[in-house]
């Protein structure tokens, strides 16, 4: 039976791990024992950020809806409130799209919300 | 579909001068600050320098309230042992630099990094009235009569 050198396997395992830390610095890009410890905690990462990415892009769409509103008088509080004694079911990520691209149909957004606000606005 | 990201050529900068001429500090800063970061704009993205240059005239005469005049006090460090110096708000605004006060309270409240010290310099503060930047045309803004407690009567 042909004779089983452990180079080649070694090898190959080991090109996997620092083939996944392309892009990092330091020592962490190309030897293996600082690349794998660099690779399993990004890969935690990953798996956290894609939960959390979620929450920066609602934050965002509030922040952007926010600007739109104050640009007509109201606060993100007050125009949410409004939408929702208005009856108007739209998602934040729709009202701040509509708030960057339709500026127009946000405006006439904001004043359905400013209509249907009560006396305590 | 997919959240709206500002290009470099989406973002429009505009000019604006503010009069800070009895405007409280404070509350002058908060507004400048967020025009500097863009957070006034439905386009606002957090990465990208969208926000607007703002020109103050007569920083030297912003006005704080309670005792921080004497209260208020900036450190510094100069790196030596003991080496902590102190001013106090009402020294730098008698001082050679008074526009110092207000700057540094913007400075404060846009965030620290690239980015921040990229924001700041689209803000031009001068303690006088004069300022030279007319052929920018910037819009005016008067930041005091916005709220009533923005400004203070000495």
């Amino acid at each position: 039976m042909a004779r089983v050198k452990r180079g080649v396997t070694t090898h190959a395992r080991h090109k996997k791990v620092v083939d996944q830390a392309k892009g990092f610095r330091g020592r962490g890009k190309n030897v293996f024992r600082a690349a794998i410890e660099r690779v399993e905690k990004s890969l935690q990462y990953a798996y956290r950020d894609r939960r959390v990415r979620k929450r920066n892009f609602r934050s965002l769409w509030i922040q952007r809806i926010n600007a739109g509103a104050r640009e007509h008088g109201l606060t993100y509080a007050q125009f949410m409130h409004g939408m929702k004694n208005a009856g108007i079911d739209v998602d934040r990520k729709v009202l701040s799209d509509l708030a960057v691209r339709e500026p127009a149909a946000f405006k006439a957004l904001v004043e359905k919300a400013q209509s249907a606000l009560g006396d305590r606005g | 579909m997919k959240t709206y990201s500002a290009k470099p050529a989406d973002i429009e900068k505009k000019w604006f001068i503010v009069d800070a001429d009895g405007v409280i500090l404070g509350r002058l800063a908060v507004r400048i600050a967020n025009l500097l970061r863009g957070k006034h704009k439905p386009m606002y993205t957090p990465h990208m320098d969208c926000g607007d240059n703002v020109i103050v005239v007569n920083a030297g005469k912003v006005r704080l309230t309670g005792n921080k005049l004497a209260g208020k006090i900036y450190y510094r460090h100069t790196g030596h042992p003991g080496g902590i110096k102190q001013r106090t708000a009402g020294q730098i605004l008698d001082g050679k630099h008074p526009e110092r006060v207000l700057l540094k309270a913007v400075e404060r409240m846009v965030p620290d990094g690239p980015l921040g010290r990229q924001q700041m310099r689209n803000l031009r503060v001068y303690a006088g009235a004069e300022h030279p930047h007319e052929a920018q045309a910037p819009a005016v803004l008067d930041v005091g009569a916005e709220n009533p407690k923005n400004r203070r009567s000495a």
